[in-house]
């Protein structure tokens, strides 16, 4: 391709990226140091104020939806792994020759609303369920029972993390499993290597793209989110991505300041996608 | 005289700072067909693209018709191109990918016809017109591409190692239909190639180049039997490169022995390379030979036997049609008539 | 006849081998397929709770069937809806169609563009590229909505359609992007140079040659980019000023009871995606089959 002439096409597109993250993230860094009035910086002052109320050990409370919030989506996406790779690894292997139905039928549930799938969840996860219902007619029960509110709460949302992001664990796991070279597999098994010793030194080591990807596209949006947690707990459970939701329109230095949390995290995330997955391969 | 169609007057072209093409003269005459031959990297693919508009060279002038055409698009020029993997559409049939340049040029439709159909008949492939290019073999799909080209009835076609990807058998049935082609349709081929059998066999002429500079341009057999220098004796064929001195007009010495020579454009005394090609080595007796070694190996090469002779501790290729068995002593013999001298380079890498 | 002999026993240890593997690899792959179809059916379970409250008269409670009705599926269809649940659909689908043709058609440029660039540079736009797409979607609400209330100071209006237009565009263009580029990667090196080689012009070459060869990784960019769209909840939260869209809308009621016509619409809108995908797929199969079978014919 004629090099010079066509990449002047990407100029706008770097402009418009600078502009839209560059821009704002300047902006959430300084902010967070700042007292201001929303945006406008007349009679703002330099403070600190918006750390110290996310890490007091005085008053604990933030600190503590800081773990919880963690703690959920460290579980989720551990559990979303243990489901997801056999599956995608399940899909890539099978012998059907038509894996794009399979892959449909993985994408599917995403053009439901995700919300509403919650909210059906929510529905099935409850003592009295339509589910219960229906089944009821025909002699049958489903209902699943748990110890108390609390255990009930925490089960909820991390079925409902579960359900919603498990595409985004299997996808790009199947993506990378599929490009797996047959004849690598056959090479180390005429190596002397057997089926579970192949696995772990040959496919799983060369899946690792789809892993770390996986795992980031899980865990951000388990971290960072708050509407599953909130509709799963009836608004009883509160995360990081709740205080975002409580303070953005009064105190958006302690929104800044929030951000930053969770960009240290998303800035690891990046760097490690960048050196694992240059060409972004693993991500559509 | 032949007509000049396009001169390239001391081209240059940088990548990175570093000359991929440097100060080329070249000058290409119509109903020629002209090899561009050299090692991968040497310009050769970059000679092309400027002729054919896809590049523009930073110094020099590319010259058509005795207009200068550095800055004319290649969709202005009247050059078609084969490429070197044949970038046929994949989204469009074989009759829509050869309609293709006729339909840009606004040709009325049912000339379009008639000329894909002769296109796809000269190119033998008369009953491909619907079916999808991606499923057409390597040899379908280069045919496929040529037609593409000729069908807009270039005045030269430039072609970038268009046989490279078919395999040994078709590539050679191939060479013979090109050359066959470009005498029936007269047009000028500019073909870039690395291999130089095949520039051998169907060249006018042949332009060697090497980093960036040509090395030498001549006909096929002027530049085999006449290399101008080490790259170019090595590059075509095989041979054994000596150095030796210009003893006085008609005698040179090489290998502690004096030989007769036919080359006079050297001063007395002057050091030489001295190239002699294995099949011009005659196996003699020892008795009484100027050069004498052992074989140190032979090998069967279907029409004659590769000998490797050690003569004081150089090694001799030589091809012969009698065998001889490794660890024979024998007397190696050359004519006056095929000992070529070159002048020696002092830059050699 | 020592030779008969020894034969039924050879044979027999060479079937029974087998049978024991051949069991046992079959209640293994029992097994896989029993794990893959248990959370297939997870996921599925409340697609299919979602489809049988479009069909729940809305006179009872929601975790009871109260008899079978087709009126909620009629007031989407006749969009005979209460005007809060109409405009939260209305904007949900506007956005979606214009950011994913607008991101479609902006996103192929960039991408030729992008493929177009010298190593070091294209590389360095990918990762910038990425930047949209691994971002918690939470940040880069809150970023574009900084950016908005700056640009609010100078056009009061921007936030509702135009705010969530661009940053639907803003999320959904990356993903187009990135379908895209591995097809440019695929494609002969030389394919527009060729196009201009045939008497195209730059810009007839991109769109007689270029576009048409990657038009599958544009579809797929577009269904992406479509399928993000309509979905989205947390970047058009903080972006939508006064406006709904449907996750908003659904976020907004999270304790109440829903409006039974939100259950019909999603399943009606999945139900459309889903026989649409299976109708081109149909017809690109038979497309196919038909050129296959033309090919044998003059093979």
């Amino acid at each position: 391709m004629n090099i010079k002439k066509l990449g002047k096409l990407a100029l706008p597109y770097l402009v418009w990226m600078l502009v839209l993250v560059g821009i704002p993230l300047v902006m959430i860094f300084i902010l967070s140091f700042m007292n201001t009035d929303g945006v406008s910086f007349v009679g703002a002052t330099w403070t600190t104020a918006a750390w110290e109320k996310m890490f007091s050990f005085a008053d604990p409370t933030n600190l503590k939806i800081l773990g919880d919030t963690f703690l959920y989506a460290l579980i989720a996406t551990v559990i979303c792994f243990l489901i997801g790779y056999p599956m995608a690894y399940i899909v890539a292997r099978s012998p059907f020759s038509n894996k794009f139905v399979i892959l449909i039928l993985t994408i599917i549930p995403m053009w439901s609303n995700s919300l509403l799938r919650n909210v059906a969840l929510k529905n099935i996860l409850s003592e009295t369920n339509i589910l219960d219902n229906l089944l009821s007619r025909i002699g049958l029960s489903f209902s699943i029972a748990f110890a108390n509110q609390d255990q009930a709460t925490f089960i909820s949302i991390i079925i409902g993390l579960v359900l919603t992001y498990l595409p985004f664990m299997i996808l790009p796991i199947y993506t990378v499993i599929e490009k797996i070279d047959e004849s690598l597999l056959e090479a180390s098994m005429d190596l002397g290597a057997n089926r579970v010793r192949t696995f772990a030194k040959v496919t799983f080591p060369l899946s690792m793209k789809g892993v770390t990807t996986g795992i980031i596209m899980v865990f951000l949006p388990c971290f960072s989110g708050f509407a599953i947690q909130k509709l799963l707990s009836s608004g009883t459970v509160y995360v990081l991505g709740s205080l975002i939701e409580a303070n953005f329109i009064h105190d958006i230095n302690f929104v800044s300041m929030l951000s930053i949390v969770i960009l240290i995290l998303i800035f690891g995330s990046m760097m490690i996608v960048a050196k694992v997955d240059k060409e972004g391969a693993t991500l559509v | 005289m032949a007509k000049k169609l396009i001169e390239l007057n001391d081209i240059t072209k940088m990548y990175d700072g570093a000359a991929v093409v440097n100060h080329i003269n070249l000058y290409i005459n119509e109903n020629e067909f002209i090899t561009l031959l050299g090692p991968s990297g040497c310009g050769k693919t970059t000679t092309l693209r400027m002729i054919g508009g896809f590049e523009k060279p930073d110094s020099g002038t590319v010259v058509m018709n005795g207009v200068v055409v550095n800055d004319v698009p290649p969709y202005e020029r009247p050059i078609n191109t084969v490429f070197q993997r044949y970038a046929l559409f994949p989204h469009l049939n074989v009759y829509d990918n050869v309609a293709f340049g006729l339909r840009n040029q606004k040709v009325p439709k049912e000339e379009i016809a008639e000329r894909v159909e002769n296109a796809l008949k000269l190119v033998s492939l008369p009953n491909f017109a619907l079916r999808k290019v991606t499923n057409l073999s390597g040899g379908q799909q280069q045919r496929v591409a040529i037609a593409r080209a000729i069908v807009n009835k270039p005045k030269i076609l430039l072609l970038d190692e268009p046989l490279a990807a078919l395999d040994l058998k078709l590539r050679q049935n191939m060479q013979y239909e090109l050359k066959e082609m470009q005498r029936k349709l007269g047009i000028t081929f500019v073909y870039v190639t690395h291999d130089q059998e095949e520039a051998l066999t169907m060249s006018d002429t042949i332009v060697v180049m090497k980093d960036g500079v040509i090395q030498q341009i001549g006909t096929p057999t002027g530049i085999y039997n006449e290399p101008k220098n080490r790259f170019v004796a090595r590059f075509i064929g095989e041979s054994n490169i000596l150095e030796g001195v210009y003893v006085r007009q008609n005698l040179v010495s090489f290998m502690g022995a004096e030989f007769d020579c036919v080359d006079t454009q050297f001063a007395d005394g002057e050091p030489v390379d001295v190239v002699i090609r294995p099949e011009d080595l005659d196996i003699i007796d020892a008795a009484g030979a100027k050069l004498v070694g052992e074989v140190s190996s032979s090998i069967f090469r279907g029409v004659h036997f590769e000998l490797c002779v050690m003569v004081q501790g150089k090694e001799f290729v030589i091809h012969t049609y009698e065998n001889r068995k490794v660890g024979d002593h024998v007397g190696l013999r050359v004519d006056s008539y095929e000992i070529h001298l070159m002048k020696v380079e002092h830059v050699e890498h | 006849m020592g030779v008969r002999k020894k034969e039924p026993g050879r044979i027999t240890l060479f079937f029974r081998r087998p049978d024991v593997e051949k069991v046992v690899g079959s209640i293994a792959n029992l097994l896989k397929y029993a794990f893959f179809a248990f959370f297939m059916l997870l996921m599925y379970l409340p697609i299919f709770v979602i489809a049988i409250q479009s069909f729940n008269q809305s006179t009872g409670l929601i975790y009871q069937f109260n008899g079978f009705t087709f009126e909620h599926w009629m007031n989407v269809l006749t969009f005979d809806l209460d005007s809060s649940l109409a405009k939260a659909i209305t904007t949900t689908l506007l956005v979606a169609v214009l950011a994913t043709a607008i991101s479609t058609v902006l996103g192929t440029l960039v991408a030729i563009g992008i493929h177009s660039l010298p190593k070091k540079k294209r590389q360095g736009m990918v990762f910038l590229n990425q930047v949209p797409i691994l971002n918690a979607d939470i940040i880069t609400g809150i970023s574009l909505m900084f950016v908005f209330k700056i640009v609010a100071e100078l056009i009061p209006g921007v936030f509702g359609i135009p705010s969530l237009l661009v940053a639907h565009v803003f999320f959904c263009m990356p993903y187009v992007v990135l379908s895209i580029l591995p097809k440019l990667a695929e494609l002969d090196e030389n394919l527009y140079d060729a196009a201009l080689d045939l008497y195209c012009k730059p810009s007839a070459g991109i769109v007689k040659v270029i576009i048409p060869a990657i038009m599958p990784g544009i579809l797929t960019g577009m269904l992406i980019a479509f399928t993000m769209s309509i979905d989205d909840f947390l970047i058009s939260f903080f972006n939508a000023g006064q406006v709904n869209n449907l996750s908003i809308y659904i976020y907004g009621g999270y304790n109440r009871r829903l409006a039974p016509e939100v259950y019909a619409y999603n399943t009606i809108l999945s139900t459309v995606i889903i026989l649409g995908l299976v109708a081109m797929y149909v017809v690109s199969a038979a497309k196919k089959r038909a050129a296959l079978k033309h090919d044998l014919r003059h093979a």
